[in-house]
C-alpha cells in the first residue's frame, strides 16, 4: 500500500499536470458559459416568440442530453459537417453549450426575483441605462447567484472527467495512465478522488464565503 | 426519417441492446440508492453515534467524485486488494454508491423538515418509534421529497455512459461504435439523444403521476 | 405528600409532585404539585411563561422534569419500578402515554390520514385492538362529537374547530385514564371556540378525569373542580372556582383576574 502511493507520488507531476487541466477546462468552460448563458437568458425572455421559443429549446435540450454524448457530438459528429476540433477544444465547446442552458436558468430565475423597489428606487434617483445595469442591478444578480453557479461549478468539474473518454488528458486520465503503467490502482484513483475532494472543497469555500458578504447586504 | 435509413436494422438493434443496458443499469442504481440513501439519513437523523460522522464524510467525498473516476476506482483497485468483481456488478456499485450520497442529503433534508407536532402527538399516543418513522412519518416525507429525488434519477441517467470506462456498452457507446462503422456518426447520436429524451421524459411524467396519486383528495381548503 | 407516602396511599387518578424544570439558566417549573382525582376537573390558569404548558408536556414525559414524580394511578412515570433510579424503557414509556389523552393546541393530527383513520391509528397499532371493534368506537366518538359525516375527510380539509373536535374524539379512541388539554381553544377562531368548549364541558360532565390548561376564563369558572393557578413557575393558589374567581386569596391571581375580567 505504501509502496503504491509512493509510486504516485514519484509521478505527481503528470497527476497535478491533469489537474490543471481539470481546473483550466473547467474554469474557461465555466466563464465562457456564464457569458453564453447570459446571452441566452436575455433571448429567454425576450417577448419575441421566434427569438424565445428556439433558446428555451436549447436550454431543454442540454437538460434532456448526457454530457458525454454532447462531448461525442462535438467531438465525433461536428467534423462530418466540416467543424474539426482537437479533444481538448471539443471539451471545453461541450462544457460551454452544455452549461450556458443552465447558466441561464440560474441568472433568468434570479433576474425574476429581484426585488424592484430597489430598481425603482434607484431610476427615482436618475440612475438608468448601463449605470443603472452596471452599479445597482448587476451586482445584486451576482450575489444572488453565486451559491448556485457554485454548484454549477462543482458539476462542471465532474462532468470533466467524462472527457477522459476521448483522451483529454485531464485529472482522471492522469490518474488513469498511471494506473495503467504501474499496477497501482487503489493509490491512483484515490488520489484523484482526494484532488476532487479538494477542489470542491475550495469552491464550497469560496460560496459561503460570498454568501457572508451577501448576507451583509441583504 | 432519413437519418435512420443511414444506419441498418443491426445498427437500430445494438442501440436497442445499450438502451436495455442503460435503462437496466439506470434502474438497479436507482433500486438501490433510493432507500439505502433514505436509511443513512434514517441513522442521521437519529444520531446514531460513530455514523453521525461517517455518513457525512462519506456523502462529501461521493458528491465531490466524478461517476467516471469512481467506476475505474471500483473496478481496478477492488480486484487488486483481492475481491473479484466483474463489469456489470462494478457499473451497478459505482451508480449505487454515488445516488445514494445524493439520495441521502435529499431525505435528510425532507426529514429535517417534517413537523415536530406531529411527532409529539404520536410519542403522546404511546406510539414507538418504528411505527412513527414509517406509518406517520415517511407517507409524508415520501411526497415532499419525490421531486428531488426523481430529478436525482435523471441525474443518473444522464451520468451512467460513464460506466463505458468499465467495458459497458451502453446506449452512448453503442451509438459511438455505429458512427465509427458508417463513418456519419450524427445519425446515431441523435437517435441516442432522442432515446434520453424519452427516458428522462417516462421519468417525468411517472413523478406527476405519483404525486397526484399520493395527494387524490387531500390538498388544504 | 413526598414520593415514598404517595406509592403507598390509594392511588388518585393523577399525582404531580415537586415538579423542578429548567431551560438552560431559565426556571420554568419550581416545586409545583398538585392532585387531581377520578372523575374530576381541574384547571390550570397563569399569565403566559408561568409554565403551564411544560407542566402539561411533563406529565406524559414529552418533557423529562429535572426532579419531582408524576404518578397515574400507582404507576410512576418516567422510571422503572415506581422510583428506582433507572429509565423507562421507550416501550415501557410508551405503554403508560396510552394511558394518557393529549390535546393539543394546534390540533397536530396527522395530515395523511383520514379522519376516520386518525382516530383508529393508535388503538389499532397501540393497544393492538382489533380494527373492526376500533372503528365501531371510532365511529360512536365520531358521531358524539357531532363529525360522523367527516369520517373519510382528509385533516386539511377541515376548520380549526373540526380539527380540534377530532383531535378530542381521537384522544378518547384511547379510553384513557386521564385526558391532558393543553390550551385546546388558544388557536381557534373565536366563532369555533365554542363548539369545542361544548364537547369538553360533556365530557366533564359525564365524569372524565381532565387536566385543563386554558385562557378560557368561563369555562374554568363553570366546569372546574379545582382551580390551579400557577405563576412563574409556582402554585400560588388551588382552590374552587368559587373562591378563585370571587375571593382571590393572593395579589398575583387579584391581577391576573383584573386583565382576563369575567362576568
Amino acid at each position: 500500500m505504501i509502496r503504491e502511493f509512493s509510486i504516485v507520488f514519484q509521478n505527481a507531476d503528470r497527476l497535478l499536470a491533469g489537474l490543471a487541466n481539470t481546473v483550466l477546462l473547467a474554469a474557461f468552460g465555466l466563464l465562457l458559459a456564464l457569458v453564453l448563458g447570459g446571452l441566452l437568458s436575455v433571448l429567454l425572455m425576450s417577448e419575441s416568440k421566434s427569438v424565445a421559443l428556439p433558446a428555451r429549446a436549447l436550454v431543454d435540450a442540454m437538460r434532456c442530453i448526457p454530457f458525454l454524448l454532447l462531448a461525442y457530438l462535438v467531438y465525433y459528429a461536428l467534423p462530418s459537417i466540416g467543424l474539426n476540433f482537437d479533444n481538448w477544444t471539443s471539451g471545453l465547446l461541450a462544457i460551454v453549450i452544455y452549461n450556458a442552458g443552465y447558466m441561464a436558468e440560474i441568472l433568468r430565475g434570479v433576474w425574476m426575483q429581484l426585488p424592484t423597489e430597489t430598481i425603482d428606487a434607484a431610476t427615482a434617483f436618475g440612475f438608468h441605462g448601463r449605470r443603472l445595469f452596471m452599479r445597482i442591478i448587476l451586482p445584486q444578480v451576482v450575489l444572488t447567484a453565486i451559491p448556485m453557479i457554485g454548484n454549477q461549478a462543482i458539476q462542471v468539474i465532474k462532468d470533466t472527467a467524462f472527457l477522459m473518454i476521448i483522451a483529454v488528458p485531464e485529472l482522471t486520465h492522469a490518474a488513469s495512465s498511471i494506473q495503467s503503467k504501474y499496477y497501482v490502482p487503489f493509490a491512483a484513483f484515490i488520489c484523484a478522488v482526494a484532488l476532487y475532494w479538494a477542489m470542491c472543497g475550495v469552491i464550497e469555500f469560496a460560496v459561503h464565503r460570498v454568501e457572508k458578504i451577501a448576507d451583509a447586504r441583504r | 426519417m432519413s437519418t435512420a435509413d443511414a444506419m441498418t436494422a443491426a445498427d437500430l438493434l445494438s442501440l436497442l441492446q445499450g438502451t436495455v443496458v442503460t435503462v437496466a443499469l439506470s434502474v438497479s442504481g436507482i433500486a438501490i440508492g433510493v432507500p439505502a440513501g433514505l436509511a443513512l439519513a434514517l441513522l442521521l437523523w437519529r444520531r446514531v453515534p460513530l455514523l453521525r460522522h461517517i455518513i457525512p464524510l462519506y456523502v462529501s467525498i461521493i458528491r465531490a467524485t466524478p461517476l467516471v473516476t469512481l467506476g475505474l476506482l471500483i473496478y481496478f483497485a477492488l480486484p487488486a486488494m483481492g475481491l473479484q468483481i466483474g463489469p456489470v456488478t462494478a457499473a451497478v456499485v459505482t451508480l449505487a454508491i454515488n445516488t445514494t450520497a445524493f439520495n441521502c442529503e435529499i431525505w435528510r433534508a425532507g426529514l429535517i423538515d417534517f413537523p415536530r407536532d406531529q411527532i409529539e402527538s404520536a410519542q403522546a399516543f404511546g406510539m414507538s418509534w418504528p411505527h412513527i418513522v414509517w406509518r406517520i412519518m415517511l407517507p409524508q416525507v415520501v411526497r415532499t421529497c419525490l421531486p428531488a429525488l426523481v430529478n436525482e434519477m435523471t441525474l443518473l441517467l444522464k451520468g451512467s455512459p460513464a460506466i463505458a470506462v468499465i467495458g459497458i456498452v451502453d446506449v452512448t457507446r453503442a451509438a459511438v461504435r455505429i458512427g465509427a462503422n458508417t463513418y456519419e456518426p450524427l445519425p446515431p447520436f441523435l437517435v441516442a439523444t432522442a432515446i434520453y429524451a424519452g427516458i428522462v421524459f417516462v421519468f417525468v411524467r411517472m413523478q406527476r403521476w405519483l404525486e397526484a396519486f399520493s395527494l387524490r383528495d387531500e390538498a388544504e381548503t | 405528600m413526598n414520593v415514598e407516602s404517595a406509592i403507598r396511599s390509594p392511588a388518585p387518578a393523577l399525582r404531580i409532585i415537586g415538579l423542578t424544570k429548567s431551560f438552560a439558566d431559565n426556571v420554568v417549573l419550581d416545586g409545583v404539585s398538585l392532585t387531581v382525582n377520578k372523575g374530576k376537573t381541574v384547571c390550570i390558569l397563569g399569565p403566559s411563561g408561568s409554565g403551564k404548558s411544560t407542566l402539561l408536556r411533563c406529565v406524559n414525559w414529552l418533557e423529562q422534569p429535572d426532579q419531582g414524580a408524576v404518578f397515574l394511578g400507582a404507576t410512576r412515570l418516567g422510571f422503572r419500578n415506581n422510583g428506582s433510579a433507572i429509565s423507562m424503557s421507550a416501550r415501557e414509556l410508551a405503554r403508560v402515554r396510552a394511558r394518557i389523552g393529549m390535546v393539543f393546541q394546534h390540533f397536530n393530527l396527522w395530515p395523511h390520514l383520514t379522519v376516520l383513520e386518525n382516530l383508529i391509528e393508535a388503538p389499532v397499532h397501540v393497544l393492538r385492538k382489533p380494527p373492526t371493534e376500533a372503528v365501531k368506537l371510532a365511529e360512536q366518538l365520531l358521531d358524539r362529537v357531532g363529525l360522523i359525516e367527516k369520517r373519510d375527510a382528509f385533516p386539511g380539509r377541515l376548520s380549526g374547530g373540526q380539527k380540534q373536535r377530532v383531535g378530542i374524539a381521537r384522544a378518547l379512541a384511547m379510553e384513557p385514564e386521564v385526558l391532558l388539554f393543553d390550551e385546546p381553544t388558544s388557536a381557534l377562531d373565536p366563532e369555533t371556540v365554542g363548539e369545542v368548549i361544548a364537547v369538553m364541558r360533556d365530557l366533564s360532565a359525564e365524569g372524565r378525569t381532565m387536566l385543563v390548561v386554558t385562557h378560557e376564563m368561563q369555562f374554568a369558572r363553570e366546569t372546574a373542580d379545582e382551580i390551579v393557578f400557577l405563576d412563574r413557575g409556582r402554585v400560588v393558589e388551588a382552590s374552587s372556582p368559587q373562591s378563585f374567581f370571587t375571593e382571590p386569596r393572593t395579589e398575583r391571581a387579584r391581577q391576573f383576574l383584573q386583565r382576563y375580567s369575567v362576568r
